[in-house]
C-alpha cells in the first residue's frame, strides 16, 4: 500500500502554494511535513486527499487518483483530522464519530458500536464524553474525537493537520503509540503536518515546505 | 474644483433608473432560481432515503425538528388562537343580532379563521420562532466551516442540513393550523357558553365541520405544504450564505425574515383568491 503524489500544483486566485510536488510514502510509514503559520501545510494535506478543487497532478493511493474519484470512494479510504473543530455540531461525539459508518456502510450497530469502543478504548477517550457535544468537550477531546472518526473507517491514508494542538508530549506519545499498533491492526499510511519536534522524532521522515516545494529534513531508514 | 451643481440643474439620468430596475429585475430572478434549484436539490437528495442505515440518521435529525418547530409551537400557538377565538365572537356578539349569530356563526368562523387567519398567524409564528432559529443554526454552521467537514466525509450536507428543515416545516405548519383552528374553536365556544349555557358543544362544532368543504381542507394543506416548504427554504438559503462573520448572520436572519413574510402572505393571498373568488 502506497500513496503516490506526482507533480502537485495546489493555487489559489491570490496565492500559488505548490508548484510541482512530487513524493511516496511507503506501508505503514508515518511521515510529518514541518509546518508554520501559513505556509500551506492544510492546504498540501487537503489537496493530496482529493478535498480541494482545481489541484493539478495526481495523488495515487493504491492505483486511485484521490484527485478525480468520487466523494464517497475517498470517503472510505481517507480519514482526516482537522486542526481545530471539524466535528459537527448538531451531533453528539458518539454520533460524530459513527457517522461515516452509519452513512457509507451497511454495518449493523453492533459491528460499529464494537469498532468504536475498541477506537476509543486505544485513545483513551472515556465513555463519558459519547453523550457529550462538541462544544462541551475541551481542544485535545476534539482531536482525539476526530481522529477517532477517522480510524473507525479503517483508512488506508490518514491525513492529520498538526496533531500536537493543545496536546502534552505524553499525550502526543501515546496518540503515536495508538497510531503505529493501528497500523499493524490495519495498515495505513499517516501523513502529518506538525511544528513539533516531538512529533517530527516520532515520524519515519520528516519533509519541510521550502520555495513552493517539499524538501526531505530527516530521512527515512530506507532511504539511508 | 469642481463646481457644486447649479440650482435647479441637478436631474436624475433616466438611464441610471432603468439600470436600477434591470438590476433589481435579475437579483429577483437570480434569487427565485435559487429557491427552486435548493428545492430541485432537496427533492434530489430525498434519493438517500431508500438507504436504511441514511434513512435512521435522517429520522433522529428530523424528529428533532419536528419537535422544536410542529410540537413547541403549541404553547404560543394555542395562547394566541384562545385569544383570537375569544375575542372575535365576543366582538361578534357585540355587532351581530343573537338570532343571525345563531344561524352564522359557523359560516363566520369558517371564512375568517379556518380560511385566513389560522393559516396567516400559524405562519408568522412559524417564522419567528423556528425560520430564525434555522438560519442561525445553519449559519452557524457555515461559520464552523461544518459544510466542509460534511463534504469532507463524503456526505451531502443538503442530506443532513436541508432535507430534515424541507421536510418537518410544511408538517409543523399543518400541526399548527390544527391547533390554532381547534383551540380558537375551543375558546369561541367558552365565550358562547358563558352567554347562553344551552348551547352543546357538539351542536357547536357539528355546524362548524358541516361548513368546512373538502376544498377548503385541500387549499389549507396546500398553504401549509407550500408555505412550510418555501419558508424552511428560504432560511437555509440565507443561512449558507453567511461566511465570514457572526454579522453575516444578522444580515441572513433579518433578510431571510423579510423575504420569508413577503413569499407566505404572497402564497396566502394568491392561493385564496384563486380558491375562493367566485
Amino acid at each position: 500500500m502506497t500513496l503516490q503524489v506526482k507533480n502537485l500544483h495546489i493555487e489559489y486566485p491570490d496565492k500559488l502554494l505548490f508548484t510541482n510536488v512530487n513524493f511516496e510514502l511507503g506501508i505503514n510509514e508515518i511521515v510529518s511535513v514541518e509546518t508554520q503559520v501559513l505556509d500551506g501545510g492544510t492546504s498540501l494535506l487537503r489537496g493530496v486527499g482529493g478535498f480541494l478543487s482545481g489541484v493539478g497532478g495526481q495523488s495515487m493511493l493504491d492505483g486511485m487518483n484521490l484527485l478525480e474519484c468520487s466523494a464517497a470512494d475517498r470517503a472510505m479510504r481517507v480519514g482526516y483530522v482537522y486542526e481545530d473543530q471539524g466535528l459537527v455540531s448538531l451531533y453528539s461525539v458518539y454520533r460524530n464519530i459513527v457517522l461515516p459508518l452509519q452513512f457509507h456502510t451497511e454495518l449493523d450497530q453492533q459491528e460499529i458500536h464494537q469498532r468504536l469502543l475498541t477506537i476509543c478504548h486505544d485513545l483513551n477517550l472515556d465513555e463519558s464524553v459519547f453523550g457529550l457535544h462538541p462544544h462541551d468537550i475541551n481542544d485535545v477531546q476534539t482531536r482525539l474525537v476526530n481522529i477517532a472518526r477517522a480510524l473507525i473507517i479503517e483508512p488506508k491514508l490518514l491525513l492529520i493537520d498538526e496533531l500536537e494542538g493543545g496536546m502534552s508530549e505524553e499525550y502526543l506519545h501515546a496518540t503515536i503509540t495508538t497510531l503505529r499498533e493501528r497500523q499493524k491492526a490495519t495498515p495505513m499510511v499517516i501523513l502529518i503536518t506538525t511544528a513539533s519536534e516531538f512529533v517530527m522524532e516520532s515520524s519515519d521522515r520528516v519533509y519541510k515546505i521550502e520555495n513552493n516545494d517539499l524538501t526531505i529534513r530527516k530521512q527515512g531508514k530506507q532511504d539511508r | 474644483m469642481s463646481e457644486p451643481p447649479e440650482h435647479g440643474k441637478h436631474r436624475t439620468n433616466p438611464l441610471n433608473f432603468i439600470g436600477v430596475l434591470g438590476q433589481k429585475s435579475q437579483d429577483i430572478t437570480r434569487y427565485a432560481l435559487d429557491i427552486i434549484g435548493l428545492i430541485s436539490v432537496a427533492l434530489r437528495a430525498s434519493r438517500h432515503l431508500k438507504n436504511k442505515q441514511r434513512r435512521a440518521i435522517f429520522r433522529s435529525l428530523f424528529v428533532r425538528q419536528l419537535y422544536n418547530t410542529g410540537v413547541k409551537a403549541l404553547y404560543i400557538n394555542g395562547m394566541i388562537a384562545a385569544f383570537i377565538g375569544a375575542l372575535m365572537m365576543s366582538r361578534l356578539f357585540e355587532y351581530i343580532p343573537r338570532q343571525v349569530l345563531a344561524e352564522q356563526y359557523g359560516n363566520l368562523f369558517v371564512v375568517v379563521i379556518f380560511r385566513e387567519l389560522g393559516p396567516l398567524i400559524s405562519g408568522l409564528i412559524l417564522i419567528s420562532r423556528s425560520a430564525t432559529a434555522v438560519t442561525f443554526e445553519i449559519g452557524y454552521l457555515r461559520l464552523r466551516r461544518e459544510f466542509q467537514v460534511l463534504n469532507g466525509l463524503g456526505i451531502n450536507p443538503v442530506f443532513l442540513f436541508l432535507l430534515p428543515v424541507f421536510f418537518a416545516f410544511p408538517i409543523s405548519l399543518l400541526l399548527m393550523f390544527l391547533y390554532f383552528d381547534f383551540i380558537c374553536l375551543l375558546s369561541a365556544y367558552v365565550v358562547i357558553w358563558m352567554s347562553d349555557p344551552n348551547i352543546q358543544f357538539l351542536t357547536f362544532l357539528g355546524n362548524i365541520l358541516s361548513q368546512i368543504t373538502l376544498n377548503e381542507v385541500a387549499i389549507n394543506a396546500v398553504k401549509a405544504i407550500l408555505g412550510g416548504m418555501v419558508i424552511g427554504v428560504i432560511s437555509i438559503h440565507f443561512g449558507a450564505r453567511a461566511s465570514d462573520s457572526f454579522e453575516d448572520i444578522s444580515e441572513a436572519i433579518s433578510n431571510s425574515t423579510t423575504s420569508q413574510l413577503m413569499a407566505f402572505f404572497l402564497i396566502n393571498i394568491v392561493l385564496s383568491l384563486l380558491a375562493y373568488t367566485q
